[in-house]
């Protein structure tokens, strides 16, 4: 193995005109067989469990199989858009995941400029370790932390009463209207610390010398993070934007699903918690696979979307 | 060339280190099928879809019953989930537990192929099919005509004894009770005036913590503290669903009756004035617990078994038995003069799950032969009783009895983890044991179970002339053949529109009926609850019910 033979097929690549001759492939046989376990690994673990959407398709029982069920075509299908509360799930999920999608995402980087900002490393260290820590806790923990919180007798409460904002304690998890926040500020309180790890690190590979001509310039500390550091980080920022919005139907099932209740229940449901609910509990495997395949091919039409969106723009982009 | 021998190297290594850990696993995954202490003891998994607290694995009474029988079974219990959830995945993985009772999930796992027939097993165990008459296993079989499950509870040998009211009522603590001079509470309106009076002459503990006048557990499936009152208070006994007219055996909806209007008013006009606990309805099953844990609760509905076990030996630790925080439960209904039926005697025979041996099990005939080993009366007392000497004494005439310093062990939760087995998810038998003498359960004990009572519940009995909690709600005789509705509708999925309905119409009163009782103006509430339920088509439901009941009448008519 040699430089030789990487220069050889990085040429190749860029002319598509050459054709791969046999000397070629016997030349890089390692390389192939290398990315052939990896073909594999990805057919196995990626592709084949694919075979099961099939069972959206079929009345699925667990006795009969993927092989005997009785095939019903697009009858699940209906079904699930035919029901109100389904329906609700989808409003819900793409809510709370644009809502903590922008949440996340604009803490995120505010966090890490302003943790960019300050001078003292030990200081900086400290808040960005105290801050990445609620990553590293359980949704359950967190959940647990939260209704106590915000409970009757919760420190929140606790506090806006002896503020005499209120007279009277809220209670937050009975308003569906506060559920969306509240979710929102969770997903913030937990991930804002984790997700700025990365930003940081683009911002140290800015080159220290357009900070120095900036000064030169005349530019402030907050001409520098506008001229310097945002432009510096763009790239990141859009990939990471990218990413996210391939993620916006994951918006969540722990956490939904351990601070919903009766109550906010038409607001909180997620199409997950839809999926375990009629899919698993109720034993109707195929319509609980005929949500999972809708929430898949909304997922990577969104992520095409955005990703023509940039391609546009000219942006940095996924493909 | 060397690195590709050095990278060859590392692959095969790998996979070697791979393999063998594969291997390891499957050496250690037989071992412990079979033998563990070196002595022939076989271990059986046991999953029980429902909330129960595990056990040490070196629990003592769980080893001796293993040295008796040569079978020790690891149980399992249901953690954060609901037990259709948890069923429902066991299914799609289709790795299964040796024993299992799935709750309400049963019917799934017979449908998916899960289960064993145990027809041709069952003669040859005389402890398992004693425990129920021809007739009973016959509503045992499903629709091959198989018998899959034994249903644990509802089992009396002998004549009945039973102490405890173990299901659902209007509870009230002890010092409300004592307070009013012990009157008679027989309505719902003298219930709320009763601990209304009560908190407002006494707002806090001794302590100065505030009472909680009354609160609502509604968490998911165990919104039946809320939602299924009006049955009883109409004095119909606990279908759980529906309510069966005994006289023209139809099925009559308990959610739409004036009964359920009055009741869930009666909540909006106590939310109003402060008497229902705001946080009824976002609590979680836990924070419940521990808000009755503090003894600040005045008085609830529920079913003892709910919360009695958890709450009750936490108030019993803490001493707050001195102060009246035991709940006692009252014979209410909507009007004076209706017979409540709250409480039911004879066993209740739920059909629709059981212990279950699964397709899993390798050794169908090693696991029953330890079920009806279970059921012997010499394991059967070290189950509920203890070891003798340890956990109870004998008295010479042959009865058992407790001493003070036994029942407070009893009562600690380390010493149950380490010491007590009962495998309570078994079968079991409640009623007198075969010597004629004893209970065959510790609480089933008349002189036992009332030593055993706090004081102050004791006190309270006296005054009323009870000796039991069910003297304090009084009985009737069980209902007819149908009886219980529940155990149908449990199994009910949306795979039938009857189903389709049912899971709705709870859905529809998870939401609603909170919003009822904290509505402003409840008869817009109502009227908007009644407009979101109706869309479930309920009709749908209670036709499949009615179809349900007049299967079961047939059904018990072939027996007469």
């Amino acid at each position: 193995m040699s430089i030789k033979n990487k220069n050889k097929s990085k040429g190749n690549m860029t002319d598509p005109k050459v054709r791969i001759s046999w000397k070629e492939i016997k030349q890089q046989k390692v390389l192939l067989i290398w990315s052939a376990v990896i073909v594999v690994y990805g057919v196995i673990f990626y592709y084949l469990p694919l075979a099961g959407w099939i069972m959206a398709f079929q009345n699925y029982k667990p006795k009969d199989g993927l092989w005997h069920s009785e095939f019903i075509g697009l009858a699940k299908f209906q079904q699930l858009f035919s029901d109100i509360s389904f329906l609700k799930t989808i409003r819900n999920t793409l809510a709370m995941g644009v809502i903590n999608l922008i949440a996340t995402f604009i803490m995120a980087i505010v966090f890490a400029i302003l943790l960019n900002e300050i001078k003292s490393k030990g200081e900086k260290k400290v808040v960005q370790t105290i801050s990445y820590l609620p990553h590293f806790l359980s949704w359950i923990i967190v959940t647990g932390i939260l209704h106590d919180a915000l409970s009757g007798s919760g420190i929140v409460n606790e506090i806006l009463r002896k503020l005499n904002l209120v007279d009277q304690s809220i209670n937050f998890f009975a308003h569906p209207g506060y559920f969306w926040p509240i979710v929102a500020f969770a997903n913030v309180w937990k991930e804002t610390g984790w997700n700025a790890i990365i930003y940081l690190a683009a911002i140290t590979s800015i080159d220290p010398s357009l900070y120095e001509a900036a000064s030169i310039d005349g530019a402030g500390r907050w001409a520098k993070i506008k001229y310097v550091t945002l432009p510096g980080i763009r790239p990141t920022i859009m990939i990471l934007l990218l990413m996210n919005v391939g993620n916006v139907l994951n918006a969540g099932f722990e956490i939904q699903y351990l601070l919903g209740n009766g109550l906010v229940q038409s607001v909180s449901q997620t199409i997950d918690i839809y999926v375990l609910k009629w899919g698993i509990s109720q034993s109707d495997y195929s319509i609980g696979t005929a949500a999972g395949i809708f929430k898949s091919l909304v997922s990577i039409v969104l992520i095409v979307i955005a990703n023509q969106i940039a391609k546009r723009n000219g942006e940095e982009r996924l493909f | 060339m060397k690195k590709k021998l050095v990278s060859i190297l590392l692959v095969s290594v790998l996979a070697v280190s791979t393999l063998a850990g594969c291997g390891n696993k499957e050496e250690q995954k037989t071992q412990s099928g079979t033998d563990q202490s070196g002595s022939g003891i076989k271990e059986f998994t046991a999953f029980f879809a429902t909330p129960g607290s595990e056990i040490n694995d070196d629990n003592e009474i769980q080893q001796i019953i293993a040295e008796k029988t040569g079978v020790k079974v690891k149980e399992t219990w249901l953690t954060g989930q609901t037990d259709s959830e948890a069923v429902g995945t066991l299914i799609a993985s289709g790795e299964y537990p040796d024993f299992i009772e799935g709750g309400s999930g049963t019917l799934q796992l017979y449908e998916a192929g899960a289960l064993v027939a145990l027809d041709d097993y069952l003669d040859k165990y005389p402890n398992i099919k004693a425990l129920f008459t021809e007739q009973q296993w016959d509503q045992l079989r499903q629709d091959d005509g198989k018998i899959y499950w034994i249903p644990q509870f509802s089992c009396i040998k002998n004549e009945e004894s039973v102490c405890t009211h173990n299901d659902e009522a209007f509870w009230i603590q002890t010092r409300v009770l004592e307070w009013a001079g012990y009157p008679e509470v027989k309505t719902m309106d003298q219930y709320f005036d009763l601990i209304e009076s009560y908190n407002e002459a006494n707002p806090t503990m001794e302590d100065g913590t505030a009472n909680i006048p009354y609160t609502i557990l509604c968490e998911d499936w165990r919104y039946f503290c809320l939602e299924n009152a009006p049955q009883f208070l109409d004095g119909y006994p606990n279908d759980g669903s529906v309510i069966v007219d005994p006289a023209s055996l139809k099925i009559i909806d308990y959610n739409t009756t004036p009964t359920a209007k009055r009741y869930f008013q009666k909540l909006n006009e106590e939310y109003t004035k402060g008497i229902v606990d705001p946080e009824s309805f976002t609590q979680t099953y836990d924070e419940y617990i521990a808000k009755l844990s503090t003894g600040r609760v005045l008085g609830m509905i529920d079913q003892w078994w709910d919360f009695a076990y958890t709450a009750g030996d936490a108030l019993k630790q803490q001493g707050l038995d001195a102060q009246g925080c035991n709940y006692v439960p009252l014979p209410i209904t909507i009007e004076e003069g209706i017979q409540n039926q709250w409480h039911n005697s004879g066993g209740v025979l739920n059909v629709s799950s059981g212990l279950a041996i699964t397709e899993s099990c390798d050794d169908v005939e090693a696991a029953l032969q330890f079920v009806d080993d279970l059921l012997s009366q010499e394991i059967h007392n070290l189950r509920f009783w203890g070891v003798e000497g340890v956990d109870y004494e004998v008295l010479d005439s042959g009865e058992f009895y407790r001493t003070p310093e036994q029942r407070t062990t009893a009562a600690d939760s380390a010493y149950k983890a380490s010491h007590m087995c009962s495998y309570s998810y078994f079968p079991q038998y409640s009623g007198i044991s075969d010597d004629g003498i004893n209970a065959n359960k510790t609480d089933g004990q008349p002189n036992e179970f009332y030593e055993g009572l706090p004081k102050d519940v004791q006190a309270c009995f006296e005054a009323y002339g009870a000796q039991t909690y069910v003297d304090m709600i009084g009985t009737t005789e069980a209902p007819g053949a149908w009886y219980p509705m529940w155990s149908y509708s449990n199994t009910l999925t949306t795979s039938t529109p009857g189903g389709t309905a049912w899971n709705k119409m709870g859905e529809i009163k998870h939401e609603y009926l909170p919003k009822v009782v904290m509505a402003s103006d409840f008869e817009a509430g109502w009227k908007e609850y009644m407009d979101a339920y109706e869309s479930c088509n309920p009709q749908d439901f209670l036709d499949e019910m009615q179809a349900e009941l007049d299967r079961r009448m047939e059904e018990a008519a072939k027996y007469n």
